[in-house]
């Protein structure tokens, strides 16, 4: 914001010291003490309504006009915990209506996405009005997302309501409708895999495995070259590897990339995957997999260091991780 | 120095302009990502290696005078000094601070109990991000509780050490007896007790702080580490919160807490897998699959490269011990891009930049070993040398 913008503000809000509310009311001024290292900038009507926050707080004042005061203070400066925080005694004190509450959080949202303060607060609303707050706070997420489909902490706050408040129901099916939209979004499958593995509607990961299997697979297909799917497909088996390297939905994925000659490297690494647990490739893996040798590469009969060879070729970012897989290939390496 | 002339006098309630004398100095040091500024900005050449100077002086700049966008962060001052004075310290620069004044700014935003009773009343005991958190009271208005905050009391603590503070002479015993009161029942740690949001983040503070004041009665190790592992996501990387997705930020406090509790060991990759808490070769992989096409480090699969990955990431891959993996080169050319021309980083390329990119950006680059740049401890965040200052 420039000086000029700055003007502006200032013509239109009126000084605290000019309001007649407030006029039984002496301003605290901050004590910042002598020499005060990266001391900020504030501009006048930040520095006012926090010299008229101080000064309630320290009166323990719990009235409206204070919680009109904590509103414009937030407004000025959002990250400020002290101040959410004794919005919240004095909407305790007040017994305010908390529907209210939360369509404020919504005004102030979208400028203030990100910001930890707004969203602890959020929660406090929530927590308090319980499972009624479940399908607004799933609409308030959603709102979120139609802007910025991967906010963290909206995603944080939608598994909070999920697992306190409950609303489950249709929770997949939104997280398809976000993949939809983009299929690269790594938060939307990692809702999936929280949906999957979490919903007491579901049967857990094991009873959802088969079908999200070909879910991720159907998503490979379509762009090989999203990690996203190929790390949710390895999630689905966790703590199975065994598992793992006997579905043959896996190397059959594997060995369709490789045999479309392009955007191959995850499944170059998940082929190196599964060797690594014992798996053996079949003659056709083999072959697909040597049809991307080059000259260059050298000989090997050994398949994992195959695989590594060509990565080291084709992933030319991480030409020393695969190096190194390759020369400890025989390592047991638990992926 | 120049910019004393533009120190607020509230007292006078001049306007607060920072328009003259020096309009473009204004707008480099604004730390907002405006992309209508572009003007300014005619892109850091490729040619340019690592600009220590600018940065010293953007850190000294900033050092001496926040400008206004800076208020939405005040409540951390403590922090943006953290990042200021580290950072110079990085760049071997630490001179230009002056230490007893900053030595004694920050022991005045410690909290202290009345006495060891009220240490375990369920308050904590740290340091105040800034003054307004910070309430002088007479004994009479009791119940306004102490602001302070864990993540201050990180900064608070760096900063010490950095300046070569004699930690001993300070009351650290509060701060351990009551951060026990922020540790959850699920071994997350909340940052403040009269209730925020409860993850990783804290958790690192926790842990770095103990670290640090070289006692470890201040939380319980087993519960946070259950707490870790329960972030661990199906990709191998962590979340800030068990559930929640990987994040380069979130590792980072997952794996330099388990280290620092002493949970894990250096160089993990090449040690013996089974008998690690956490999964080693998922979580290598997922981190080096963090260094994008353009080089840099991206915070989650499928996102923009950003300068602070350099950092966060890299540095889980230097715990790890696996920093040998990293493309270097093409690191240090996206960081590049990043580079501004009137010093410090931004977070994609070719924007202003920022007090907290910069100092991600010049400890990615105390990583890379630039030379003339102080070695980090990537375990702490600040220098070798600020580390290895005993109690």
């Amino acid at each position: 914001m420039d000086s000029s913008d700055e003007d502006e503000q200032q013509q239109r809000r009126i000084p605290i010291s000019q309001r007649s509310e407030w006029s039984d009311v002496t301003p605290v001024p901050q004590n910042d003490g002598p020499n005060p290292v990266v001391p900020i900038s504030y501009t006048e009507e930040f520095a006012e309504t926090m010299d008229y926050f101080r000064a309630v707080y320290l009166a323990d004042e719990r009235s409206p006009r204070a919680l009109l005061l904590t509103a414009e203070a937030i407004g000025f400066n959002p990250g400020n915990y002290t101040v959410w925080q004794f919005r919240r005694l004095i909407l305790e004190a007040l017994n305010a209506d908390l529907h209210k509450e939360l369509d404020f959080v919504d005004r102030i949202a979208s400028d203030n996405s990100k910001n930890y303060q707004i969203w602890h607060h959020r929660r406090w609303v929530a927590e308090k009005l319980g499972s009624e707050a479940i399908i607004g706070e799933l609409e308030f997420t959603k709102k979120i997302f139609s802007n910025d489909a991967k906010n963290y902490h909206a995603w944080s706050h939608r598994q909070w309501v999920l697992q306190a408040l409950g609303g489950w129901e249709n929770e997949l099916a939104y997280c398809h409708k976000l993949l939809e939209e983009d299929i690269f979004n790594n938060s939307a499958w990692n809702q999936r895999y929280f949906v999957i593995t979490r919903s007491p509607l579901l049967g857990g990961l094991e009873a959802m495995r088969k079908s999200e299997v070909s879910y991720a697979v159907e998503a490979i297909t379509a762009k090989p070259e999203n990690e996203s799917p190929w790390r949710y497909l390895r999630g689905l088996y966790k703590d199975d590897p065994k598992s793992l390297i006997n579905d043959p939905q896996i190397s059959s994925i594997c060995l369709k990339i490789l045999n479309d000659k392009c955007n191959h490297r995850f499944a170059l690494s998940m082929l190196l995957d599964l060797v690594s647990h014992g798996f053996q490739p079949s003659q056709d893996l083999k072959n697909a997999v040597d049809a991307h040798i080059s000259e260059s590469d050298p000989p090997d009969s050994d398949f994992a260091k195959t695989v590594c060879s060509v990565l080291e070729r084709v992933d030319p970012m991480r030409v020393n991780y695969w190096n190194w897989r390759k020369s400890t290939s025989g390592y047991d390496s638990g992926v | 120095m120049p910019f004393k002339y533009f120190h607020i006098k509230r007292k006078n309630k001049h306007h607060l302009s920072l328009s003259p004398p020096v309009p473009f100095a204004y707008r480099w040091i604004s730390g907002s990502s405006m992309a209508d500024s572009s003007d300014l900005i005619s892109g850091s050449s490729m040619e340019e290696g690592f600009e220590r100077e600018r940065h010293v002086f953007y850190l000294q700049m900033m050092y001496q005078l926040l400008p206004s966008q800076y208020q939405g962060q005040e409540i951390n001052r403590l922090t943006l000094a953290y990042f200021a004075i580290s950072g110079l310290d990085i760049l071997g620069s630490l001179h230009s601070v002056d230490k007893e004044e900053v030595v004694k700014w920050v022991l005045s935003l410690q909290a202290h109990p009345k006495n060891d009773a009220e240490l375990n009343k369920g308050q904590f005991y740290g340091f105040h991000g800034s003054r307004s958190s910070q309430f002088q009271l007479t004994d009479n208005r009791v119940w306004i509780p102490n602001g302070s905050h864990l993540a201050a009391t990180y900064c608070a603590v760096c900063i010490l050490k950095t300046l070569g503070y004699n930690l001993s002479l300070m009351d650290s015993e509060s701060i351990l007896k009551s951060m026990k009161n922020l540790q959850q029942p699920d071994g997350s740690f909340m940052p403040i007790h009269t209730g925020a949001e409860t993850d990783l983040r804290f958790v690192f503070c926790a842990a770095a702080l103990c670290f640090m004041l070289e006692n470890w009665s201040g939380m319980d190790r087993e519960k946070a580490k259950e707490y870790i592992l329960n972030c661990q996501s199906y990709d191998g990387g962590f979340g800030l919160i068990p559930g929640a997705e990987s994040h380069g930020g979130a590792t980072y406090c997952a794996v330099a807490s388990l280290r620092l509790m002493g949970f894990i060991e250096d160089d993990l990759v090449f040690k013996s897998v089974s008998s690690c808490i956490i999964n080693v070769p998922l979580l290598l992989e997922w981190a080096l699959q963090r260094q994008a096409e353009d080089g840099g480090f991206q915070g989650r699969s499928n996102k923009s490269s950003d300068t602070c990955y350099a950092f966060w990431v890299g540095g889980v891959l230097r715990i790890l011990g696996a920093h040998k993996f990293i493309d270097e080169e093409a690191l240090r050319i996206f960081l590049l891009t990043c580079q501004s021309q009137y010093g410090g980083f931004s977070k994609y390329p070719g924007q202003l930049p920022d007090l907290y990119h910069s100092y991600y950006g010049i400890s990615a680059f105390s990583l890379l070993k630039e030379p003339g740049l102080n070695p980090i401890s990537v375990l702490l965040g600040i220098t070798d040398i600020a580390a290895a200052i005993g109690l």
